[in-house]
């Protein structure tokens, strides 16, 4: 091959090993989807749905959690959100992802997007003071009872069957 | 009307430069310098400040044809007995054992195409350790994290939420892209 060939062809991408690597998935995730791979749903489910006794489920529920400010602002400070490695921006569409995405029909109408800002507020208060599973039953039956959350927001913590 | 000193320079440096060079001269240079723009981001150099870090020794020596060796792409952060020396595959368990529902999630690159894929690292759970050979016993541990992170840990036996705990073996799925995300 010529150097001016050699040339041409690596210009238009010939050389090299290409056909293995055309093989392999090539799903794309959103910048949010991937975070939330990779920093939540090891546990939560890659659709928000796990073991509900051992982790909260997260599909068609964690918009309920924005009826009260109490419960906006726990989603962002629970320990494992506010000490997350992702900065206040990133955490901040993760949330969204997570509430208006993954929980799709659970946020009450209207509600607002997190921003940066209010979460970046809130991750420096982590809820590290509580006694977490009591602080979350308490919050759950409020949402229960006041609110429109259905009662399988209980199911997180219960004995396995 | 004297023309000004500031002219006169002005004069001759422009009859100067067009003495010796020409139109076609410039149009020569300005065509190679086109020509060579897109080669150029081709140079190692280019190439090197596209790498996301350096590579990590498991990636100095990852391989994509044998999944049954620890040094399998996938298996960056594999931390125990593959699958695939037991029956199962590298993202399938064995029969008799199955898949955890818990797992932690990070990437490996595949050497390939140098690109950074997800993976889920899920152990199958629900018999006894397999009693593989030496070789199928893996402790890759990039970009994992210590205990106290333990969502990104492998340390830790990830047979959560089944009846059984017990630790058979470890796969690694693959999920997709982790870079060139979609904004």
């Amino acid at each position: 091959m010529t150097w001016i060939a050699r040339c041409a062809a690596m210009t238009l991408g010939l050389l090299g090993s290409a056909a293995p690597a055309a093989q392999m998935p090539t799903a794309e995730f959103s910048a949010p989807q991937r975070d939330y791979i990779l920093a939540c749903a090891g546990c939560h489910g890659l659709h928000g749905v796990s073991n509900p006794h051992l982790v909260p489920s997260l599909q068609g529920l964690a918009g309920y959690f924005l009826d009260l400010p109490k419960g906006r602002a726990y989603l962002s400070r629970l320990p494992n959100v506010a000490f997350s490695t992702l900065s206040d921006e990133q955490l901040a569409a993760v949330l969204n992802y997570m509430v208006f995405e993954i929980g799709a029909g659970s946020a009450p109408p209207g509600a607002r997007p997190y921003v940066a800002a209010e979460v970046g507020q809130w991750r420096k208060r982590p809820l590290t003071e509580v006694t977490l599973s009591a602080y979350r039953r308490q919050l759950v039956e409020t949402l229960i009872r006041r609110y429109r959350a259905p009662a399988a927001l209980r199911g997180y913590g219960t004995d396995l069957p | 009307m004297s023309k000004s000193p500031i002219d006169q320079l002005g004069e001759r440096l422009t009859r100067k430069l067009a003495g010796y060079s020409s139109r076609r001269s410039f149009l020569a240079r300005l065509g190679m310098a086109l020509s060579a723009t897109p080669v150029l981001p081709l140079l190692p150099v280019a190439r090197a400040s596209a790498a996301d870090a350096p590579k990590t020794d498991f990636e100095r020596y990852a391989q994509t044809t044998d999944p049954t060796k620890c040094t399998y792409w996938k298996y960056c952060a594999s931390d125990g007995v593959l699958c695939s020396c037991c029956g199962g595959g590298s993202h399938t368990c064995p029969p008799g054992a199955e898949p955890s529902p818990i797992s932690w999630i990070g990437t490996c690159v595949n050497p390939e195409n140098g690109r950074s894929y997800v993976i889920a690292y899920r152990d199958c759970c629900g018999k006894p350790i397999c009693s593989a050979g030496k070789s199928c016993f893996c402790d890759g541990g990039d970009r994992e994290l210590p205990t106290y992170r333990s969502p990104l840990n492998n340390d830790i036996i990830w047979c959560f939420g089944k009846a059984s705990a017990t630790y058979h073996c470890s796969t690694a799925a693959l999920l997709g892209l982790a870079d060139g995300a979609r904004k």
